[in-house]
């Protein structure tokens, strides 16, 4: 009997073909909105996890109330900075592979006698190759081990900070003293996890020479193992505050929980992209209703002779429900491809107006979801196909038989 | 109950609205029908006379009164209850011959034993000997629209014999169409009810109402027997 029943939907649909295909359209939008929103935000979740989880095994130590997402690379001027021997105390840690040290400071930079006061920040070669690759660059290249009163800046003080842009091999002077600019970072703007734009990076012995003193404002360590992360971050702060005697002169912060704070993040924006998404769905299915219930009122005749010839009222009701459910699941079905390829493009438009920095964003459509969609489309069928079907049903057959 | 007296109705009484717009389309009709009778109902528009057939044939539910469809109180039965009647023991041919307009011929006949829960194939198969026995083995897969108004009827015909009902009820089954075709209507239904089943025909022309065995005349909604003659 189902396969007759589909038979009679199937027909009925295609009687009333335009009006169908605008039904089935409406649901197609709306699953489309959700597969295409929820694959965008699969990706970003992806692009993160990629982009950080390089640094998963990485720990950053800070002077004061430390890193926030929301306050990317600001440093804050304590005045008190990480000593030396902090820093042999967490190279003395079990599990501690590598401890590299970020010093920071101020200086006066000068440029065709304009002074700016900017944030100098000095690391050594090999943590600059850890935190930046060539590819951040505009111009130029990132310091070299030997390189001497040579300096990278970024894109807003190349630009902005002074009436003549700043281009690659041009002198400078920082506190008096001579520098060649030896690459310019591109601007950033949103994104990324440290800011680059108002940088001034050079070597820690030109830093010493300049500002006289080691001001270690923050430490990246790294461990052997990624499961020891959080409790040797733990041991670094108990230690730096012990050697200090405060209880919050340093804190540490694990990549990995950057991590989960960014994907939190991510999961609400999703939550309510989608949320919203479903408004499209909610609107689509009173389309169905609104199309079943007209489907109804010009069937009466139809109901009445099914029924005058044995119909119960459960085969009325079964054969609308299965007609608004073969809509829904076409336009589910149609708007599940139709998110799955509208989601490339939505990320080509994004990635292109609003990511100037280069994220590797690719939609990511996982079986579940397209299992959820359709799922959902069915359901959404059946439901806005109950009231019509349960209308026809309760039809009484002698006056729908005489209904002209 | 006796089982060879397949319709029997007592004082069965149909009104419709209420106050002063109350009409009473049948008064307290009494009438047996046996197994195998073959009966037309006449009168004149508006006499009662498709009322009682809807009655009958379980489309309707009386006012007051009882009827006996082959034994069964089926004043008292619910809606869904009813329609097992109307699938299982009873086939409706209706004046302008409701069939389904999307389905063919030979899937109008199907869907009745359909919904009697019949397999895919025997139904097929059932429907195509039905519509053979018509006269309609040509037009299978034909829809309604392309059919003459005889052949509809015959479809029509087809569907009511579908399950197998004793019951043939036939609400101005020729009405429609012309006098040769409405001929071949009859006399399929004359054949079937040769085979056993019980038929009867409202109709409000005379020669065709002469054909039963048995003439019931309804006048404001009272029955009267009417001696057939010749």
């Amino acid at each position: 009997m189902l396969r007759d029943n589909l038979n009679l939907a199937f027909k009925n649909i295609r009687e009333r073909l335009s009006r169908s295909i605008l039904t089935l359209l409406g649901v197609a939008i709306g699953i489309m909105a959700i597969v295409s929103l929820i694959a965008i935000g699969e990706g970003m979740n992806v692009a993160v996890t990629e982009e950080l989880s390089s640094l998963s095994d990485t720990i950053l130590v800070n002077v004061g109330d430390g890193f926030s997402i929301f306050s990317i690379g600001s440093v804050k001027e304590s005045g008190e900075y990480l000593t030396e021997r902090d820093i042999s105390d967490i190279e003395r840690i079990p599990g501690v592979k590598e401890v590299t040290t970020q010093l920071t400071g101020k200086g006066i930079l000068q440029y065709r006698n304009s002074n700016v006061s900017v944030t100098l920040t000095g690391m050594d070669s090999e943590t600059m190759k850890l935190r930046y690759s060539s590819e951040n660059l505009e111009s130029g290249s990132l310091l070299q081990e030997n390189d001497r009163n040579k300096i990278v800046i970024g894109a807003k003080i190349a630009h902005d900070y002074f009436d003549t842009e700043i281009t690659v091999g041009e002198r400078v002077k920082i506190n008096g003293n001579k520098f060649i600019v030896a690459g310019i970072f591109e601007k950033q703007g949103i994104g990324g996890v440290i800011s680059t734009d108002d940088i001034v990076l050079l070597l820690p012995r030109d830093f010493e020479e300049i500002i006289g003193e080691k001001n270690i404002y923050s430490a990246t360590v790294t461990v052997y193992d990624i499961n020891n992360v959080e409790s040797i971050a733990l041991e670094i702060e108990r230690i730096i505050n012990e050697n200090h005697g405060e209880d919050d002169f340093a804190s540490t912060t694990t990549v990995s929980s950057i991590l989960k704070r960014i994907q939190r993040v991510l999961d609400i924006i999703q939550t309510v992209l989608v949320a919203i998404a479903s408004i499209a769905l909610v609107v689509a299915s009173i389309g169905i209703m609104n199309t079943m219930l007209t489907s109804v009122m010009e069937r009466t005749r139809e109901i009445g002779i099914m029924k005058a010839i044995g119909a119960t009222n459960k085969d009325v009701m079964i054969i609308f429900i299965l007609e608004g459910m073969l809509l829904s699941i076409v336009g589910g079905v149609i708007g599940t491809l139709l998110g799955i390829f509208g989601s490339k493009g939505l990320i080509a438009a994004l990635t292109s107006i609003v990511l100037s920095y280069n994220v590797d964003l690719q939609p990511v459509v996982s079986l579940i979801s397209v299992v959820l969609a359709v799922g959902v489309s069915i359901i959404v069928g059946v439901l806005s196909s109950l009231y019509p079907a349960w209308k026809a049903a309760k039809m009484s057959p002698i006056e729908a038989v005489r209904y002209e | 109950m006796d089982i060879t007296k397949v319709i029997v109705t007592k004082d069965l009484c149909k009104t419709y609205g209420s106050g002063p717009l109350r009409v009473e389309a049948l008064k307290k009709v009494n009438l047996v029908v046996d197994k195998g009778d073959y009966i037309s109902i006449i009168g004149p528009s508006g006499s009662g006379k498709s009322t009682l057939l809807n009655l009958i044939g379980c489309l309707d539910t009386p006012t007051s009164g009882k009827l006996y469809i082959e034994g069964i109180d089926v004043s008292t039965l619910k809606e869904n209850q009813l329609a097992k009647i109307r699938r299982d023991k009873i086939g409706f041919i209706f004046q302008k011959y409701n069939l389904i307009p999307t389905l063919t011929a030979i899937e109008n006949v199907a869907l009745a034993m359909g919904f009697a829960g019949v397999e895919r194939k025997k139904r097929i198969a059932r429907a195509e000997e039905l519509l053979e026995l018509v006269g309609l083995s040509h037009r299978l897969h034909h829809k309604p629209s392309e059919l003459s108004g005889g052949e509809q009827q015959r479809v029509a015909i087809a569907r009511a014999l579908a399950n197998n009902p004793s019951i043939i009820l036939g609400d101005e089954p020729t009405g429609n169409i012309d006098t040769s075709s409405g001929n071949i209507i009859m006399e399929i239904l004359e054949d079937i009810n040769k085979k056993g089943n019980t038929v009867i025909v409202v109709t409000h022309d005379p020669t065709i109402a002469k054909r039963a065995k048995r003439m019931i005349r309804i006048q404001d909604g009272v029955v009267r027997e009417q001696h057939v003659e010749g």
